[in-house]
């Protein structure tokens, strides 16, 4: 039961991590290598406040994504009114990361650098997560359906007819970039409060690309394809745990299979909706019968030719 | 007003001598090329403005100036009585200045409505804070961009498509759609870089007649850039023929069809070319 229960939580605090990136990837194509950096942001300070200070938890937490929104504006503001994108933006965020990390490394003072911040009390359940997890997983569905989330999706499709629709480009992305930090924020108070301790070494750019594998495994534009992701991607290993030394070869392979056969991720450009669910059970019932105008569906070619988002 | 009398369109309507759009001496140079070299174009208001010439002749370029993707060296854009040169695209587009493109640029993946849509809420009416917690402001306010898109569309007749992606439309509708989008802003001035490319004859004619009607029902400045001799001459009362980044020629149709300036850029160039061929 408590072997489960921690893949759950573990589960749950990649969750609320990942739909914060599927806002600056999926919908805002901006590829970001340096999440975990926020992580790291959100759970010191939680750390900090609540055992140092003896701030209560709940605060903490608000702190923790507050800390990490305002630190994405430091690296976002000057990346992104030099109008970098694709593999640069991507680049400079691996930079903030890895800056981070190794100023926590080095930072002996109160959280006591490489050696590790111990002492932090067991606060996160998996009621919490939970509870957070569908807080978050709310919020995130309106910003993406409101006209900030639609400015966002047309800075990834078109970003030049965007700006001449009269989208203040920098300043969405300014949006999408600090949203995304303040879930990583929380995420990271969360995961600190269930490990028990914070080691800078946590939050290695590995963690980051994990965040980002699960949004592009999960699906471009879609919020439920990331979600069910970054769940199956704490799951998966512990799943294979049997294969031993086979487990890590096997979780690159479906990567690669994945990337061949659906380079949109598993739900690019969709999300599973209850009407999706009536209309696939309408389908599985009716014997294939089409629902909706022939021209709903996307050609297959464009999703592969402008799913890049750069 | 009388100087656009040799025009078809219904002139007493919409062309007034109010100046909307004027370029003072704008230049551009790229290195050791001055792409553009002190034009100076003047539109007004309920204007349809042709604006024409060989390739490479800086059309586009004087799009980009004015709706701020290029900076000018050199040279005023004066819109509404600002200053606009070296603005931001989008300060520019907000300002009333909307455009299509030579190579048509929609948002692929997003659906018919929610590229008219983007038009309509460049610049959201809420915070980001309503959009989050889906306040009825928010919802409000979606629910009216929605009403309005629908409306942008019946005018052009999209309307039956307005759920399907925008990258699977035919291309014929795919112009019509990037015209819909940029009257979507509410401009005031609307420039059109090539909408009739690809088209054939009889898919020209319905698009004169589709864009004469746009321009007569919103009394909409328009600058038309256009490779279609027939659609630019059908259409624009007032022309200005570009070559090499200069202003060559400017006139009603008649004038530009008989003046030697421009009859030279267009077929010397041809000659020079043949010669060229010749020699190796």
């Amino acid at each position: 039961m408590g072997y489960l229960n921690s893949i759950f939580i573990l589960g749950g605090i990649n969750v609320l991590a990942v739909v914060g990136v599927a806002v600056l990837t999926g919908y805002t194509g901006l590829f970001t290598i340096g999440h975990a950096a926020f992580m790291a942001i959100g759970g010191y300070t939680a750390a900090v406040l609540v055992v140092k200070l003896n701030q209560p938890f709940w605060l903490g937490l608000v702190a923790a994504g507050f800390a990490a929104a305002l630190s994405s504006l430091i690296v976002g503001y000057p990346t992104l009114r030099s109008k970098l994108k694709g593999d640069y933006f991507a680049i400079a965020m691996l930079g903030f990361g890895e800056a981070v990390r190794l100023l926590l490394n080095n930072t002996y003072k109160v959280i006591n650098g490489a050696i590790g911040f111990t002492g932090i009390p067991l606060y996160t359940t998996s009621l919490l997560v939970l509870a957070l997890d569908i807080v978050g997983i709310w919020l995130i569905r309106n910003f993406v359906i409101s006209q900030y989330g639609k400015n966002c999706v047309a800075i990834r499709e078109q970003e030049v007819a965007a700006e001449l629709m009269g989208i203040d480009v920098m300043k969405t992305k300014l949006w999408a970039l600090a949203i995304s930090a303040f879930y990583a924020g929380v995420a990271g108070g969360l995961f600190g409060f269930y490990m028990t301790y914070l080691v800078p070494s946590m939050f290695t750019s590995s963690k980051s690309s994990d965040l980002l594998a699960a949004v592009v495994f999960g699906g471009i534009n879609s919020l439920t394809g990331p979600v069910l992701a970054a769940f199956l991607l704490v799951a998966l290993p512990e799943l294979l745990r049997f294969l031993y030394v086979w487990r890590l070869v096997i979780y690159g392979l479906l990567f690669v299979i994945i990337m061949i056969f659906r380079p949109q991720g598993l739900l690019g450009y969709r999300d599973i909706s209850w009407a999706s669910l009536k209309r696939f059970a309408g389908r599985l019932g009716g014997g294939g019968r089409r629902s909706g105008p022939g021209l709903k569906s996307p050609p297959p070619a464009r999703v592969a030719a402008s799913g890049g988002g750069r | 007003m009388d100087k656009i009398a040799t025009g078809g369109i219904a002139k007493d309507e919409t062309a007034t001598d109010e100046i909307i759009l004027q370029t003072r001496d704008l230049s551009v140079q790229f290195g050791g090329l001055k792409a553009v070299n002190r034009v100076n174009l003047t539109v007004t208001r309920g204007d349809l403005l042709g604006l024409i010439g060989p390739n490479g002749a800086g059309k586009t370029t004087i799009f980009n100036l004015i709706t701020g993707s290029l900076v000018p060296t050199e040279g005023e854009i004066i819109f509404r009585g600002h200053q606009i040169g070296g603005k931001r695209p989008d300060v520019i587009a907000r300002m009333g200045i909307s455009r299509t493109f030579q190579n048509i640029r929609l948002f692929p993946q997003m659906s018919v409505l929610e590229n008219v849509a983007i038009g309509l809420h460049a610049a959201p009416k809420y915070t980001v804070l309503e959009a989050l917690f889906r306040l009825p402001r928010a919802v409000r306010s979606d629910r009216e961009v929605n009403r309005k898109a629908m409306e942008h569309l019946e005018r052009v007749g999209l309307a039956e498509y307005h759920d399907a992606k925008a990258g699977s439309l035919p291309y014929g509708l795919q112009r019509k759609l990037e015209i819909a989008r940029a009257m979507a802003t509410s401009p005031q001035l609307l420039l059109l870089d090539e909408p009739a490319a690809g088209m054939n004859n009889e898919e020209c004619q319905s698009f004169i007649a589709f864009l004469r009607q746009l321009h007569r029902e919103t009394g909409l400045s328009i600058v038309l850039i256009e490779h279609h001799m027939n659609v630019v001459m059908d259409l624009c009362p007032r022309i200005y023929v570009l070559n090499l980044g200069e202003v060559l020629a400017e006139g009603d149709p008649r004038e530009i069809q008989r003046n030697p300036a421009v009859i030279r850029a267009y077929l010397g160039e041809r000659r020079r070319t043949a010669r060229a061929g010749d020699r190796a």
